[in-house]
């Protein structure tokens, strides 16, 4: 299913050079319209694929057609899971960033039928990860995406979700990135059917000198769609961080609503955080709003905490810990629960891991 | 005459204005006109008339060279396609001289700014006034007492024909917008003409603002001001700036530049109410760099134009300076309107805050776009964006792209923005209480741009809400 | 003096540009029960606020000792580890932390308190128990998305974990329905029985004080402490309002 695509003695590499472009894009001299990833070559071993069906080929992804087509050649194969109202799936994505795994997975959620996608990238060393999903929600379908990067140091990794809702159906989708030397996270929902929503938490810690590429689009077509995007994160010591949110509200989807709101909690002297909250509107009777604040911790919220006894610095400390225990909590899974436990421990020492695990009672639990 | 002054009374009033007070133009008979398109001997031709030194006439040589050169961005912004610089005449001039008494300004040229209600306004609220028509400025007059604290408020050429001025036209002029910061900056660079400069001397307070008007008669014609302000430190100033042009069929360009220099513990405030025709191509670029303890603050109203790129720049060098953008823009049909600010926030403890308003309606194409950078020195600096947009129809289009670079952990940046349409219920709200329609909408469009107008001078507000009720008449059959 | 927990002596403060508080003296014994009385605004949440440490308000003249230790110039996280606890009447909303991981480490931080994971589990269970707050709410953001009854819910639940030598009850009854309130004075009276602590009780509400023992009655009028009495100071109150305080605090002016 997924392919290891580099070997050792493997060293060309093909560079992506506009990966995470966003519909609207603004003067080059900000370098925020896009990013560049030097990839290895996918090596071909015949040329028989099995495909996806077709219509998974319609849809945008964030991250960009170059970089689709790279992860499509790359994995070599795909995944490709229906989901029926009568029986509701679990679909776990496993990607193991250490062996460079390349995962293209399609999923198709027929007319009210629930389903529950976790996907997972882990590792402790090296080399260039790429996880590719797609997912087709049918009318009054309920997805559930849960989506982990958690890579280790020197590592690169690309993940690109595509999703279309149909009439009245529902996305709820939490991301977390919480470590890779450097990450593109490219997703683009389409909200294509009238009354379909989308919901989106993402949460992201970028530390050391991560890079960190984050494009998320929702293009809003059906009539009374609604997308909610709420962003945390945290940008300590020298990471870079570029944020591109857009909410496009195309003509015709009256009675649409798109909000997003970032908080960014700034601890580190050397950080690079880029931000591009785009509102496109081509329709009247709409609501569109954007929020974002960049910085310390509030004062209200600063003050609240040293009222139960924390200083400044432990509340961010605080913070960062409470972005893995989120994480935990919403893992689903033990193996998720254990890769985003490992990254807790490289981030926060072994002894805060352990705490997490015992507290949320994971503790005994065998992945 | 006796109708003119009827015309010019009725601006003060909200109710019965019509298009006619901006959109007449007058002949261009006798007008020295040079050849469309850009060619160096149209530079050289330039450079001799204005009988300019040599390092002028290089600046501009370089600048050509820069702009054949150079590419649009071909990634972003409303297309410019239709603008065929081959088809534009980089300068056009009345026969006359600059004049400093509106008698000696030849009639027709007169009844143009008696029209647009400068002459009036000079003699009521202003300190000193300078008005452009086509290429060159056909007036400057200035209050005496405001010139006996030693302002200085003239035309660039007669700065550098000042052997006083001269030096400080050279060390300021093109240093803060580069001529290779964009195609168009190279274009102005290599065919300027005309605009202000202003010197205000350390710490002298002018009580009136200055102004000046540019006017665009000719048809195809290019209009390229210049305007430089030099504020010494613990100086203050209020500069306003208006721009119209009459409509033709095809396309006309300004591509001016302004450069404004704010030492420190200055203040300069500088307002723009711009009524375009909707056949100008407006390429503007309009920059301030900021000393400490000093306020730079910006008003901007953009009504006119067909396609407009506009985003006055500020750099806030100095610790503690800060930067005020308050601006609205108002699309209407075949208008695409790309509009906003860059702030850079160098300096320690310096502040910014951005609130823009955009109105949409008839398929005008409203984009707001803001940069704010915060850079790595820039310890406590602290930022607000706020934008706002109102649909006023289906067919029309709003989009927002602010960017935010932040590069100092104790910085903190907030950003918010809205895009929605007048309620229903505030409609129908109104009208029980007698308004028809139109007045609601008016109403409630005149309530949006408040925050603005407030800014203003009050002959200017008055003039903004008459653009707007002109705007809106269009939007209710 | 040394069994006063709390003493407070010649205090006034106020924000940067209005004095709040005049000349405030009031002590606090281990383990009593006091309650702050007086019409809205008087400057009763403030004198909490203050105690507390809240850096919005500047003491401008007096001290506050705290179980024997000056803690005038202190910050209020040092003030939250030498025990003093403050309810708030508008608890604030922290995205991106689960209330777990709030309540670890502020337990965590106490020495007194520090104890397994295992331990520590347990003891929320049974607090959140006595409270009727569901489990799930562990895991969700702090007092993100919750109601006002479910917010103080969560101060009592953080009251109880903490166990503080003095617990400033700033309003923690108002705007609670019937059930809530009943919870919520569960709540204090688990604090007085199991963790002994003194209790200074701001409110105009006399129902919640029904079910305690008051030791003393504050009576606080225009940021001036005018009346001191018995627990049958708040039937009086109850009765006459506050006229007759605010009266005698214009006579003396004028005197």
């Amino acid at each position: 299913m997924a392919t290891q695509i580099i070997t050792a003695d493997q060293t060309d590499t093909l560079a992506l050079s506009h990966v995470n472009v966003p519909p609207a894009q603004t003067w080059n001299y900000l370098r925020i319209n896009d990013i560049a990833f030097d990839v290895p070559t996918p090596h071909f071993v015949g040329d028989v694929y099995a495909r996806l069906p077709q219509l998974f080929g319609k849809l945008e992804c964030g991250i960009g057609d170059e970089a689709v087509s790279w992860m499509e050649h790359a994995s070599g194969d795909a995944r490709y899971v229906e989901v029926r109202a009568s029986e509701p799936q679990t679909v776990y994505v496993d990607i193991d960033s250490s062996k460079t795994e390349v995962h293209d997975t399609g999923v198709l959620v027929r007319a009210g039928a629930s389903a529950t996608i976790v996907t997972c990238a882990h590792g402790e060393q090296g080399g260039t990860s790429s996880s590719l999903l797609r997912v087709i929600a049918e009318r009054d379908a309920r997805v559930s995406i849960v989506e982990i990067v958690a890579c280790g140091e020197g590592q690169q990794h690309l993940d690109a979700i595509g999703i279309e809702a149909a009439e009245g159906a529902r996305i709820e989708m939490r991301q977390y990135a919480l470590g890779g030397a450097k990450v593109a996270l490219g997703l683009c929902c389409n909200l294509a059917g009238a009354s379909s929503r989308f919901v989106l938490d993402t949460r992201y810690l970028a530390v050391g000198s991560d890079v960190l590429d984050v494009n998320h689009v929702v293009r809003q077509r059906g009539r009374s769609t609604r997308a909610d995007i709420v962003t945390t994160g945290i940008l300590a010591d020298a990471a870079r961080k570029t944020m591109r949110e857009t909410i496009d509200l195309i003509h015709g989807a009256k009675f649409a609503e798109g909000s997003e709101i970032e908080t960014v909690l700034v601890t580190g002297d050397d950080v690079v955080n880029k931000t591009l909250p785009v509102i496109l509107c081509d329709e009247e009777d709409v609501a569109g709003n954007h929020g974002a604040s960049i910085g310390a911790i509030s004062p209200e919220q600063l003050d609240f905490m040293r009222s139960r006894g924390l200083s400044e610095d432990e509340a961010e400390r605080l913070f960062v810990r409470a972005m893995f225990d989120d994480a935990v909590i919403h893992a689903n899974g033990a193996e998720t629960r254990t890769a985003v436990l490992n990254r807790a421990e490289t981030v926060l020492g072994a002894d805060v891991a352990r705490d997490m695990a015992e507290v949320l009672g994971f503790d005994t639990e065998e992945a | 005459m006796a109708e003119t002054t009827d015309t010019t009374r009725k601006k003060s009033q909200v109710a019965d204005i019509n298009r006619s007070l901006y959109d007449f133009k007058m002949s261009e008979e006798g007008y020295e006109r040079y050849a469309d398109g850009l060619s160096t001997d149209i530079v050289r031709a330039i450079s001799d008339k204005k009988d300019e030194p040599e390092w002028m006439l290089e600046l501009r040589l370089k600048a050509l060279a820069a702009y054949e050169e150079m590419e649009m961005p071909a990634n972003w912004g409303p297309s410019i396609e239709m603008l065929d610089l081959n088809h534009i005449s980089a300068y056009v001039s009345p026969k006359t001289k600059q004049a400093s008494s509106w008698d000696d300004v030849p009639e027709d040229i007169k009844n143009t700014f008696e029209r647009l209600g400068i002459p009036e306004a000079e003699r009521e609220s202003l300190a000193g006034v300078g008005a452009q028509y086509d290429s060159e400025i056909v007036y400057h007059n200035m209050r005496e007492e405001v010139a006996d604290q030693g302002v200085i408020y003239t035309t660039i050429e007669d700065a550098l024909h000042d052997p006083e001025l001269e030096p400080i036209v050279h060390e300021y002029f093109g240093t803060l917008i580069p001529m290779r910061d964009h195609k168009f900056a190279a274009l102005h660079y290599a065919v300027w003409s005309g605009g202000s400069f202003v010197y205000v001397p350390e710490g002298v307070t002018l009580p009136y603002p200055l102004q000046s008007y540019f006017r665009l008669n000719a048809q195809g014609a290019g209009q390229f001001e210049h305007t430089l302000i030099i504020v010494e430190p613990g100086a203050d100033l209020h500069f306003i700036e208006g721009c119209s042009a009459p409509k033709y069929y095809e396309a006309n360009l300004h591509a001016g530049a302004v450069e404004l220099f704010v030492k420190d513990h200055a203040k300069l405030r500088y307002s723009t109410i711009e009524n375009w025709s909707k056949n100008m191509f407006n390429l503007n670029t309009k920059r301030a760099t900021v000393g400490a303890d000093s306020i730079m603050e910006w008003v901007s109203g953009s009504f006119g134009s067909h396609v407009s790129y506009l985003y006055p720049t500020t750099f806030l060098q100095g610790a503690r300076s800060s930067c005020e953008f308050t601006g609205i823009t108002f699309a209407g049909a075949t208008q695409d309107l790309d509009t906003g600010c860059k702030v850079i926030l160098n300096g320690p403890d310096t502040t910014a805050s951005v609130d823009t308003k955009s109105i949409s309606k008839d398929g005008g194409i409203n984009t707001f776009r803001s940069s704010i950078v915060v850079g790595r020195r820039a310890d406590r600096a602290c930022a607000t964006v706020s934008c706002a947009s109102l649909m006023l129809d289906d067919i029309s289009r709003s989009d927002t792209i602010p960017a935010m670079d932040v590069r100092n952990g104790s910085a903190s940046v907030g950003h918010e923005a809205t895009i929605g349409r007048i309620s229903d219920d505030t409609i129908l709200y109104l009208m029980s209480r007698g308004c028809s329609e139109g007045e609601a909408r008016t109403m409630v469009v005149n309530g949006f741009a408040d925050p603005v107008s407030k800014e203003l001078p009050m002959e200017y507000a008055i003039e903004m809400n008459n653009l707007i009720k002109l705007e809106m008449e269009g939007a209710i059959g | 003096m040394s069994d006063q927990l709390l003493i407070i002596a010649g205090l006034s403060a106020g924000t940067e540009d209005k004095p709040i508080l005049h000349n405030i003296d009031l002590t606090v014994g281990a383990g009593e029960t006091h309650v702050l009385m007086g019409p809205n605004g008087a400057g009763k949440s403030t004198l909490g606020h203050v105690i507390m440490g809240d850096p919005i308000y500047q003491v401008t003249d007096g001290t506050i000792t705290f179980d024997g230790q000056d803690v005038t110039d202190l910050g209020a996280d040092k003030r939250s580890l030498a025990g003093i606890f403050l309810s708030y009447q508008a608890p604030v909303e922290v995205p991106g932390v689960p209330l777990y991981s709030f309540l670890r480490t502020i337990c965590q931080m106490r020495p007194e308190l520090k104890t397994t994971a295992r331990k520590f589990r347990e003891r929320v269970g049974k607090i959140a128990d006595q409270l009727d707050i569901d489990q799930n709410f562990l895991t969700r953001e702090l007092n993100v998305g919750f109601s006002g009854g479910e917010k103080k819910k969560i101060e009592m639940l953080q009251l109880l974990l903490l166990r503080p030598k003095l617990a400033i009850l700033d309003e923690t009854d108002s705007g609670l329905d019937v059930d809530a309130l009943s919870i919520v004075s569960r709540g204090i009276e688990a604090y007085r029985k199991e963790c002994d602590g003194a209790l200074l009780m701001i409110t105009h509400n006399t129902r919640i004080l029904e079910r305690l023992t008051v030791d003393r009655t504050h009576v606080m009028v225009h940021g001036n402490l005018v009346a001191d009495g018995p627990a049958s100071l708040i039937d009086d109150i109850d009765a006459h309002g506050f006229a007759r305080f605010e009266d005698a605090l214009a006579e003396k002016a004028e005197a």
